[in-house]
């Protein structure tokens, strides 16, 4: 969505952009795939490239556009800068990539119904992938792009961590929808990597694909299955690896804390029990001998009602 | 304070197994007096220490189970629907086991009914570590651990209850603040055991944390005999048939159910705890929902759980001040909270949702203790066990409705405010039920029920007794022999 915006004309002496209040920086990519915003219909020209724009608004700040590429393309990049001050008849632009000033990309820029319309087709291959920026000598606006492959969501730093005998899940995701031609796995060896062929080796692997995800399920755990799994998104241009840790444990590991507070517990129990009984000698050698008393006493009582006398005369009977 | 209570306990079990067949005979449906009277201090204090830990390794290690709930979802490939049955059946059986906890120690006494519950608990995490499918956890974590729970959590309570009376609330409030400090310091350490051992390692260490309960039930040292017991020794003349029928009856203090004023108090709770715990669940869904971050989110938690702590604390001395008579707190508090749920959805701002969140917490933290202190109130101390027990088998019966209902809610409606306001409507409506218990409108404690005044009348028959046997001779300073100063004297001090 174009955004108008605001501008003033200041009066004052001033160079001549760098106090644009808003500006506006449309950007049409025209590319084979990837970004998932509005669409509108392209004024273009190559059949067999469809065109999606990117818009964003910038207020003199440097603004960054992220590009998956899953194939090598021809992709156009188009900056438009509008609301200058004092609109001049052209500006001059140029393009960097990752910081170099790109040779012979610089080039005069006419005004257009007071936008600015810088474009330059690229062709990108995998050794291309960068940040591509462009800019102009007359004003301090920056638009990026940064071209490069899916990125794969940061598995934990952690390890995974499962037991010997027993079997553990590995998974790598996408950060956002794209779906590679496939997936594949690798253990890491020290220096390099042994690809993971579950044919080979059905009843230790298995590896389920999901689009975007994928899964490692290994089986059978022992101690060599620890280290390093690299999963390998791969793409046309370039695959993208991420990497998950894995560690066997033996069940000696957490039976230790386990048999401490076991121990613990008991020691515990038998020092309340034990006190408890220390305490209370007296109280268990007079509550029997009083038992068997108040016990007659007790029966007694019931019998008699009202009968004070009776009572007493029992009880007196009673003593030892 | 307990030495007294030590020496004088032989003596009590004396004169009160004298006194025992006149009370029943001429107070017809009354309760049965406790066999001690409340040391209301001393080793008490341990037991409400002992329910500072049982409830901390009960309810808060329930409440922090959601962190194993994602590695079960990785490792068993099942929906988080399907995972979170575990502490749905925990939480029932817990609940709904708890008469049983209670018939048991009216058998058996508290304390090895809850060593047993501990050891059971235990048992529970231990087998899950083995398990091989979601179905072993349900049995595992869900029943048996669940069964645990209901063994050690009510008697525990209902010890703490018969050991005090006048500093009931403060007690209870007391023991409770363990669930709030513990989901505190559970979460980190949960999490640290799954990244260091994986769920199997980490669920065997917590079966082994469980058994420090077993220790807790150690310290319940027992008041006097357990009723059951106490009850077929004075009533010898029944005959064997009848006698089972008539001992589950006694156990599980079915009488009760006949109580008018036990089934509104019921129904009240289960209001209550149809309500209460639907915060809980959604808060967080609810701030997010919002726009607030995950980090705003968890200190609006954070802040409720504080306020939970502090509210049981002070509302457990407050009330035991004796200013304003429970039952009416009961009602203020659970007004208090039902208004602050039903404004929950109206804060927006992130400062006004604060506020609602501490005044929430302070007041579901304040009406805990007084819900449970009510109770030797309404049904009197000798039957609390029992009381206990099958009020917390009514109430989950809420439980059960609250949570399923509040999240169709939300379905329907898209956002979490119609749960809330149905939330804060449940807890009025238990306030309102709340009122129509007996004895409600009068200015003081009802007379049948209050303990102190049991005390007196006991004491009154007691002395009686006591002037006949005295007007003769010292006798009974020979017979019970192990004070200087004389059994009569003795007696009266107590009452």
């Amino acid at each position: 969505m174009l955004h108008p915006s605001c501008t003033q004309h200041r009066t004052g002496q001033r160079p001549l952009f760098s106090m644009a209040n808003v500006i506006q920086l449309t950007l049409l990519l025209i590319c084979c795939d990837g970004m998932n915003t509005e669409t509108s219909p392209s004024p273009q020209s190559d059949p067999g490239i469809t065109t999606q724009k990117a818009v964003s608004k910038g207020q003199n700040q440097v603004i960054i556009e992220e590009l998956a590429i899953l194939t090598p393309q021809k992709i156009e990049l188009l900056c438009n800068l509008i609301d200058i001050p004092n609109n001049p008849p052209n500006i001059t632009g140029y393009w960097t990539k990752d910081g170099q000033e790109i040779e012979n990309s610089e080039e005069s820029v006419n005004r257009n119904n007071e936008q600015y319309i810088l474009k330059r087709t690229f062709s990108i291959e995998a050794r291309d992938l960068g940040n591509y920026s462009c800019n102009f000598r007359e004003n301090e606006a920056q638009v990026t792009f940064v071209l490069d492959v899916p990125a794969i969501k940061d598995t934990r730093n952690k390890p995974v961590v499962s037991y010997i005998g027993d079997s553990v899940v590995l998974e790598c995701k996408l950060k956002l929808k794209h779906t590679p031609n496939t997936w594949n796995w690798y253990k890491a060896n020290d220096t390099e990597k042994v690809l993971i062929n579950v044919t080979a080796n059905p009843q230790n692997y298995k590896i389920v694909i999901n689009g975007s995800d994928t899964k490692l399920t290994v089986l059978n755990l022992t101690e060599e299955d620890s280290g390093k799994y690299i999963c390998s998104a791969e793409f046309d241009i370039k695959p993208r690896e991420s990497y998950v840790k894995l560690k066997v444990l033996s069940y000696t590991e957490p039976l230790k804390p386990f048999i401490a507070i076991v121990v613990e517990v008991i020691v515990l129990v038998t020092l309340i029990l034990l006190w408890e009984k220390c305490n209370k000698p007296q109280q268990d050698n007079s509550s029997a001998g009083e038992n068997d008393v108040c016990s007659e006493q007790t029966s007694k009582l019931a019998g008699d009602e009202n009968n004070g006398v009776n009572n007493t005369a029992r009880q007196r009977k009673l003593q030892p | 304070m307990s030495r007294a209570g030590e020496t004088e306990s032989p003596r009590r079990r004396c004169a009160l197994h004298a006194m025992m067949e006149k009370p029943q005979k001429t107070q017809e449906e009354q309760q049965s007096s406790p066999q001690v009277a409340p040391p209301d201090g001393g080793w008490g204090w341990v037991v409400v220490g002992s329910l500072f830990v049982s409830s901390a390794l009960v309810f808060g290690l329930i409440r922090c189970l959601g962190i194993f709930f994602v590695e079960f979802v990785q490792y068993f490939g099942e929906s988080a629907q399907a995972v979170s049955w575990i502490t749905s059946i925990g939480l029932a059986m817990q609940q709904l086991m708890s008469p049983i906890g209670t018939a048991a120690s009216n058998v058996y006494g508290t304390r090895p009914v809850v060593m047993m519950g501990g050891f059971l608990s235990g048992l529970g995490f231990i087998l899950a570590s083995q398990a091989t499918s979601l179905l072993h956890l349900y049995l595992t974590m869900g029943f048996i651990s669940g069964l645990g729970w209901a063994l050690v959590f009510t008697p525990t309570v209902a010890s703490v209850m018969q050991y005090f009376t006048k500093r009931r609330s403060l007690a209870i409030g007391l023991g409770f603040t363990g669930v709030g400090l513990a989901s505190f310091a559970f979460s980190p350490l949960f999490q640290y055991l799954v990244e260091v051992y994986a769920w199997r390692g980490a669920l065997l260490v917590l079966g082994g944390l469980s058994f420090n309960m077993i220790a807790c039930g150690a310290l319940i040292r027992p008041l006097g005999k357990p009723k059951v017991v106490l009850k077929t020794e004075n009533l010898t003349k029944l005959n064997k048939c009848s006698s089972l029928l008539s001992r589950i009856f006694e156990c599980f203090e079915l009488s009760l159910l006949s109580h008018r004023g036990f089934l509104t108090y019921a129904a009240a709770i289960t209001f209550f705890n149809a309500g209460y715990f639907i915060p809980y669940i959604h808060l967080v869904a609810h701030s997010r929902h919002i726009g607030f971050t995950e980090y705003n989110a968890a200190f609006v938690i954070s802040v409720t759980g504080v306020a939970d702590i502090v509210g049981r604390i002070a509302s457990g001395w407050f009330s035991d001040l004796g200013k304003i008579r429970m039952p009416h707190m009961l009602v203020v508090w659970t007004g208090l909270l039902g208004l602050s749920l039903m404004l929950i959805p109206v804060a927006v701002v992130y400062s006004g949702l604060i506020v609602i969140s501490v005044v929430y917490g302070f007041c579901a933290g304040a009406m805990t203790p007084l819900a449970f202190a009510l109770l030797p109130e309404i049904v009197g101390i000798g039957r609390v066990l029992g009381a206990l027990g099958l009020l917390q088998l009514i109430e989950s019966v809420g439980g059960l409705l609250g949570a399923p209902l509040s999240g169709w809610l939300k379905d329907c409606t898209g956002s979490y405010t119609v749960s809330f306001i149905a939330a804060g409507s449940f807890l009025v409506l238990g306030m309102l039920v709340t009122m129509v218990l007996p004895y409600f409108w009068s200015c003081t404690a009802p007379p049948s029920s209050s303990p102190s005044k049991r005390k007196s009348q006991d004491g009154s028959i007691e002395d009686g007794l006591l002037k006949q046997t005295l007007s003769s001779n010292s006798v009974p300073d020979n017979l019970c022999p192990l004070d200087d100063t004389s059994y009569s004297e003795k007696e009266l001090k107590v009452f």
